[in-house]
């Protein structure tokens, strides 16, 4: 938004974004589109875009004349006169936008971007998806991946069920990247007896690119839920640096690795369940002990307890923000190493132990779930003394491969499910969608 | 040449687009160097490119989605050339300030006025010279001008943008290009209409722009560094682009080429690349709508009326007025301080003679023809002779340890021996100046031997006494030993 003062004049003189005039500051004469101002930058400068294409920002005072030349002309979009034809051949998927803009349109004329959704606009922009199949598709919200909570979750799996039930073969979900793992592993726990593939996607460069690696990722997204067998809740994403082949990971073991790469995501602690060639389209399964696709009816459990917390433990962390949880009805903290806080065995004068906080929340039934911080690797908390007095203690973990993000996900259920801190022991201690796997692949 | 062409009632109308490489430390939207030295890739990441949906329509959808379906792009990755923003896997970085500074020191000369605000801008390119689809520049500099024979020669637009990745190989669908050269700063000056000039006239003109920004002394030099556009058109007829004209002498040739190419073919409207013997090549058809739009992982830079004064205090002296002072005060031909103002070795030239006491022309030919000599006939490696070794070896000269006919000898040794130093060369190369005595002595021997010609005993003496003496003088002494 311009100042005040900018858009009374603008006012004053009928002028409005989109427009062409001409702007004269001291000797120099611009004409250009007004466009809309951006928040970054300098508000109190009038942005115009040249004839050029080029755009930039004109300070303005009370000696800048403004002069209407042109209406501007609304810009729009032809819809696209693409027919979806249904070919009863090939199979049919559903595309349920959950955020994060996989696919955009860019207007040069005033250099906004808008994000695509309808099917009709994705077979527009990426041709090759009604090649593999028929392509439902619509919006369920636009929410940016940090912004998505778990009532969206509970949604989403409501509306995977319902397109299951419609008789879909795979389901594909445009997700923002930032917590897509999150909203897997919560899928992976919703979804029960999938008879189908769920796939998840999402793209680390802005859709408005050539490059982005929002086609690759879509059209392998596509490709695993229509033809792979695989009937698991699922992350499609890069597999490397280059623009060849996608992995299909586990929803309950996948995590954001890095903050731009397209190959962030990555299967920790497992192999992925396969890899999808963009080329070929060929699927390449890495494991068998994936659910196989199958006509069964699918179960929702979407009940969840969201008032959980979850933290790290790091040098000088203090006995009172432990305390300060006692709100929560569950706690997971990301440890050190195997699974470590301090707890000062050696009575050091320099360390305050946090166990007697620990053992607090505990004795006043709330659970506290330990998991790696270093992400990779299994826990075990019988290595050292910290660890053996924080299993002693009540500490849920040992033994357990999660990421600090499943295990925050799962914890939401199992203190949904139960009260009983024994019950609720036994219920993150059993596997139930990958969650914790048996033996840690080489 | 056909001298006969008539520019001015054939209506020669040209535009140039002047590209220069700066050599600042970084690139320009992150912090990997700018050397373009690394011969190895480290590893190369395979890329596509697909259509993004524009206003354009569906039809230019379909067209470049054709265009890039089977199109692989290799990007060869250097060590401390290229990182991951350079394989748009990484956001860019803010715009980088030294070569935001030197772009509106050049915009400055030039004349033109700065925006206020400056908006980083994306311009699509589908050609895989860029990792990311896009290109990403920025104007700093409009409505300037320059004037060139008392005429008003106006510059249209001064832009900052990142170098493209460059070519190395193209075969069958696979196109090759190394990233080291993706992102380097460069600034594009463009002129308007170029009317009722002669090609030769126009050359001069883009010679007069480029030794403009190279006033800043922080523009890059050597091969590939430069690359010119010029925009052609004759009686009104369609606009022409001969694009990457990379040897200025060869603008005029290329201009009246391409105008006698215009006079004999109907042209079309349509991009053409320079050949190495000036005339053109068909690329491809010119771009049509601009297709650019804002950089938003860039916030705008606000350039202040305070920063603008900053640069202003620090301009650099402009080329013209260099010109004169190299006339007057160093009394170069006009000629010859031309070439050392276009000389990638200029700041050299100019630390020497203020540091040194020695004749300026002696510095100024040595770098502009003695060197590209030794280059061109001997071809000796310059990037392996450090500037400094270049300053001491005037520092003999203006001790007289040396006659300035040592100075090829000692460049080639340096040349050839990248480790050792001038006073290596001095000890191993027996360069002390000669007197005439010396000579007498050493022409006597040889021609007290039977046969000897005027030819062959001025040879051998040469050959004895090269670099230690002028020429001229073994010459006359020979001769009038011979009588």
């Amino acid at each position: 938004m311009y100042t005040h003062e900018i858009q009374d004049l603008l006012k004053s003189k009928k002028i409005k974004v989109g427009d062409k005039i001409q702007i004269i500051r001291g000797k120099q004469e611009y004409v250009g589109i007004l466009l809309p101002r951006i928040k970054l930058g300098d508000i109190s400068s009038i942005a115009l875009k040249l004839a050029s294409g080029y755009n930039i920002g004109i300070r303005f005072d009370k000696t800048v004349k403004i002069k209407k030349m042109e209406s501007g002309n609304p810009i729009r979009f032809k819809p696209s006169d693409i027919q979806i034809r249904k070919d009863s051949n090939k199979p049919t998927i559903s595309i349920l936008g959950c955020g994060g803009t996989i696919a955009s349109r860019v207007e040069y004329k005033t250099g906004g971007v808008s994000p695509v959704l309808s099917p009709s606009d994705l077979l527009l922009a990426f041709p090759e998806l009604g090649e593999i199949a028929n392509i439902k598709g619509r919006k369920l919200f636009d929410i940016f991946s940090e912004d998505m909570s778990p009532e969206h979750w509970k949604i989403i799996a409501h509306e995977v069920v319902k397109e299951i039930n419609s008789g879909v073969d795979g389901v594909v979900l445009m997700h923002g990247t930032d917590t897509m793992h999150f909203t897997s592993a919560a899928l992976s726990f919703m979804l029960k007896d999938l008879p189908v593939p769920v796939v998840m996607v999402g793209a680390q460069r802005s859709s408005d690119r050539g490059s982005s690696d929002n086609l690759v990722n879509l059209v392998c997204a596509v490709v695993a839920a229509a033809r792979s067998g695989i009937a698991e809740v699922m992350v499609c994403m890069h597999g490397s640096l280059n623009d060849d082949f996608c992995y299909l990971h586990p929803g309950t073991k996948v995590r954001k690795l890095h903050t731009s790469r397209r190959d962030a995501f990555e299967s920790v602690n497992v192999s992925p369940f396969a890899k999808v060639a963009y080329s070929n389209k060929d699927i390449e399964y890495l494991r068998n002990d994936y659910r196989i696709r199958e006509k069964r009816t699918v179960k929702l459990d979407n009940e969840l307890n969201t008032n959980v917390a979850l933290i790290y433990a790091y040098p000088g962390i203090k006995p009172e923000f432990i305390q300060s949880l006692s709100s929560f009805e569950g706690v997971v903290i990301a440890g050190t190493g195997l699974g470590h806080v301090p707890t000062n065995p050696n009575n050091d004068p320099h360390t305050k132990s946090i166990l007697p906080a620990i053992r607090n929340l505990i004795n006043s039934k709330i659970p506290v779930v330990m998991a790696p911080q270093t992400i990779r690797g299994r826990l075990n908390l019988n290595i050292y003394e910290a660890g053996r007095m924080l299993n002693e203690t009540g500490v849920i973990g040992d033994g357990c491969d999660w990421t600090p993000e499943t295990a925050l996900v799962k914890l939401m259920f199992a203190i949904a499910k139960s009260k009983d801190m024994k019950k609720i022991r036994e219920f993150m201690l059993t596997n139930i969608a990958g969650e914790i796997s048996e033996r840690t692949v080489v | 040449m056909d001298k006969k062409i008539n520019y001015k009632t054939l209506k020669l109308k040209a535009g140039l687009e002047l590209h220069n490489q700066l050599n600042t430390k970084h690139k320009l939207f992150c912090n990997c160097s700018t050397d373009m030295k690394e011969k190895t890739p480290i590893r190369t990441v395979t890329r596509k490119l697909h259509p993004v949906a524009s206003e354009l329509g569906a039809v230019d959808s379909a067209a470049q989605f054709e265009y890039l379906r089977d199109r692989n792009f290799h990007y060869q990755v250097f060590n401390n050339e290229t990182c991951l923003v350079d394989l748009d896997e990484e956001p860019p970085h803010n715009i980088n300030q030294e070569a935001l500074y030197i772009a509106l020191q050049i915009s400055l000369l030039l004349n033109c006025e700065i925006p206020n605000e400056l908006h980083i801008m994306r311009k699509t390119v589908i050609d895989g010279s860029n990792t990311s689809g896009f290109q990403r520049t920025v104007i700093v500099g409009m409505n300037g001008h320059i004037s060139y024979k008392g005429k008003r020669i106006p510059i249209t637009q001064v832009s900052l943008e990142e170098d493209a990745g460059a070519i190395v190989g193209e075969e069958n669908n696979k196109v090759t290009y190394r990233l080291n050269r993706l992102g380097v700063p460069l600034v594009e000056i463009d002129t308007g209409i170029l009317e009722n000039f002669t090609p030769m006239e126009i050359q001069e003109i883009a010679y007069s722009i480029g030794i403009m920004a190279r006033s800043t002394g922080k523009t890059k030099t050597g091969l590939g560094t430069i690359r010119q556009d010029v925009n052609v058109s004759i009686r009104n007829g369609p606009r022409i682009e001969v694009k990457g004209v990379q040897e200025l002498s060869l603008l005029s040739k290329i201009v009246e080429f391409e105008v006698q190419r215009q006079m004999k073919e109907k042209p079309k409207e349509e991009t053409r690349g320079a050949n190495i013997d000036g005339t053109t090549r068909f690329l491809r058809p010119l771009p049509g709508a601009n297709r650019m739009y804002p950089e938003t992982d860039i916030p705008p830079v606000i350039i202040t009326n305070s920063y603008i004064d900053e640069i202003k205090k620090n301009l650099p002296e402009p080329w013209t007025n260099k010109l004169d002072r190299f006339k007057t005060k160093l009394k170069l031909p006009d000629g010859l301080a031309r070439e050392i103002l276009g000389s990638e070795y200029l700041h050299l030239f100019e630390k020497i003679i203020s540091s040194r006491k020695v004749e300026p022309t002696v510095v100024a030919t040595t770098f502009t023809s003695v060197i590209k000599d030794l280059v061109r006939r001997e071809r000796i490696e310059m990037d392996r002779v450090s500037e400094h070794k270049l300053i001491e070896i005037f520092d003999y000269l203006q001790d007289k340890r040396i006659m300035k006919e040592a100075i090829p000898e000692i460049v080639k040794y340096l040349a050839a021996y990248p480790q050792n130093g001038v006073a290596d060369a001095f000890a191993e190369l027996d360069l002390r100046p000669l007197t005439a005595d010396d000579v007498k002595t050493i022409s006597g021997e040889i021609l007290s031997q039977p046969g000897m010609s005027f030819e062959k005993a001025y040879g051998i003496v040469m050959s004895k006494v090269r670099g230690r003496i002028d020429p001229q003088e073994v010459m006359k002494i020979v001769k009038s030993m011979m009588k």
